[in-house]
């Protein structure tokens, strides 16, 4: 929630003289203010917005300051958002009672305006460096444990180069997860999923579904069964029973890889459809699976796809990250938009490192609004 | 609140009163929605005319409300999708989901049949 450069206020008070005269100095200091004379429309305004901070005065009519942060308490999110009383009175006992509603500070209302911005700059920072602090405590603590939602590493095939590229959105660990499982010399499979949600939550349930995924892709495999449509069942049915998973959702792409045939089996759970460029007519085909995301229905419609791919065949695997975008006019999802930009980079030698090379992908690293992950397969001679 | 609610006939239209449903909202979406359908309303219509945009973590929390109303033998339905919203329900098989109507009155007229 914190960008590191964002410097989003919330101010409200029934003064719209104190409410314009604070707006205007600290818009002067980059700050970007939003406005609420009452806590009813400041309720409103967070409705749609998340501030960085929440400036407000207590003595108000209707909602009193008081009111105000006692409700932004009961809500998990609004809760977390930094608070601070801004007061024409210095008075103990209601200083006593706004720090017991964990109100972070308290600005008197004719402190000079450097100095409050000063304060504030300083209570932002503090908390960007806490909010740092606990996300590399928490990353240290996974590395420790091994956890893992990307490959270490990327296996080398007979006769098919592979490739992937993730980031995650703002630095966090998200749902997004990958993972090459190589189980003989003649299988290989590729795994992308999204689990739906952000940062640590998605994250951490990311790990349940890989784990059911590895073991689900074993037991087929142990069984002689290398259908992609089998595993995807399988998957579907212990998580649909699962009591805590089964309120999470996640799509799902397989890809089996028989290197003996040089060929690819591929099923889909909610996913976004495989693009396929066949070398051989300089053309992109959409492959789209049939079959619903992990966990809604106990029957998933799931169904696969075989096919040889040809000499130079590229076959790309994305999540909708990827296909997200913000605007003038607010965020988006534009899958058409995503091809229209990667297709004059297919059938090209070096069309991964294009990918990563591509403004609107490398853009996405920095403004993106999800988890983006690309998984890149092409067919070789052996 | 993020919804705003009506009875029409005998359906309980809900309508989002978000421009951006995303993962700030969607815990609370759901709250509101499996309160709903706790307080007896087992068909619920959400309609989606003020959104914009809807992301993955929203969208998990809609199929969670589907999931607990089917379980009491209710339904889920959603309507006013916009474009992208409508291409992506498709793109990702919630259509197959839920029951997706152009407009109120078509929902209503499916529900009396």
């Amino acid at each position: 929630m914190l960008n590191t450069d964002s410097k989003k206020i919330l101010l409200v008070d029934d003064n719209r003289l104190v409410l314009a005269l604070m707006s205007k100095a600290l818009s002067k200091e980059g700050f970007e203010c939003l406005k609420a004379d009452s806590a009813l429309e400041a309720i409103e305004i967070l409705k749609d917005k998340i501030p960085d901070l929440i400036l407000s005065d207590y003595e108000m009519p209707e909602m009193d300051g008081f009111q105000f942060r006692a409700y932004l308490m009961l809500d998990a999110v609004l809760k977390n958002i930094p608070f601070i009383f801004l007061t024409s009175i210095s008075d103990e006992t209601l200083m006593a009672k706004g720090l017991s509603l964990k109100a972070i500070d308290y600005i008197l209302k004719d402190t000079p305006v450097h100095v409050v911005v000063s304060k504030i700059n300083n209570l932002l920072q503090t908390v960007r460096e806490q909010h740092q602090q606990s996300i590399r405590e928490l990353s240290g603590i996974a590395q420790a444990l091994n956890l893992r939602a990307i490959p270490k590493e990327i296996p080398k095939l007979k006769g098919f180069m592979l490739d992937f590229w993730h980031k995650s959105y703002q630095n966090y660990p998200g749902g997004d997860f990958i993972d090459f499982i190589v189980i003989d010399e003649r299988y290989a499979c590729v795994v992308l999923g999204d689990v739906m949600g952000k940062k640590w939550g998605a994250w951490f349930f990311s790990f349940s579904f890989l784990s059911y995924i590895r073991a689900a892709v074993r037991l087929c495999v142990f069984d002689g069964d290398y259908s992609t449509a089998s595993i995807l069942k399988k998957i579907n049915k212990v998580i649909y029973h699962d009591p805590v998973l089964s309120d999470i959702l996640s799509t799902l792409s397989i890809i089996m890889i028989d290197q003996q045939e040089g060929s690819i089996t591929y099923s889909g759970a909610g996913d976004l459809p495989l693009l396929h460029y066949i070398a051989k007519e300089k053309k992109l085909e959409l492959v789209k699976s049939t079959g619903l995301l992990l966990g809604v229905f106990q029957e998933g419609l799931y169904t696969e796809h075989s096919f040889k791919p040809g000499l130079g065949d590229q076959l790309i695997l994305i999540t909708d990250g990827i296909i997200d975008y913000e605007n003038e006019s607010g965020k988006m999802s534009d899958h058409n938009l995503f091809i229209k930009i990667i297709e004059p980079l297919l059938g090209v030698e070096d069309t991964f490192k294009q990918f990563q090379k591509n403004i609107f992908i490398t853009q996405k690293s920095k403004e993106q609004i999800d988890d983006c992950s690309i998984i890149f397969i092409q067919k070789e001679a052996i | 609140m993020i919804l705003k609610t009506h009875e029409d006939q005998d359906l309980l239209v809900a309508e989002v009163q978000l421009e951006e449903a995303n993962l700030t909202q969607s815990d609370g979406f759901k709250e509101e929605m499996i309160a709903l359908i706790d307080q007896g309303n087992h068909h619920i219509l959400v309609d989606f005319r003020k959104v914009k945009y809807v992301d993955s973590s929203f969208l998990g929390a809609l199929v969670s409300a589907l999931k607990y109303a089917m379980a009491q033998e209710g339904d889920v339905a959603v309507v006013n999708l916009n474009k992208d919203i409508h291409d992506l329900f498709s793109l990702i098989r919630l259509d197959k989901v839920f029951k997706i109507f152009p407009d109120r009155k078509s929902a209503i007229i499916d529900s009396n049949k």
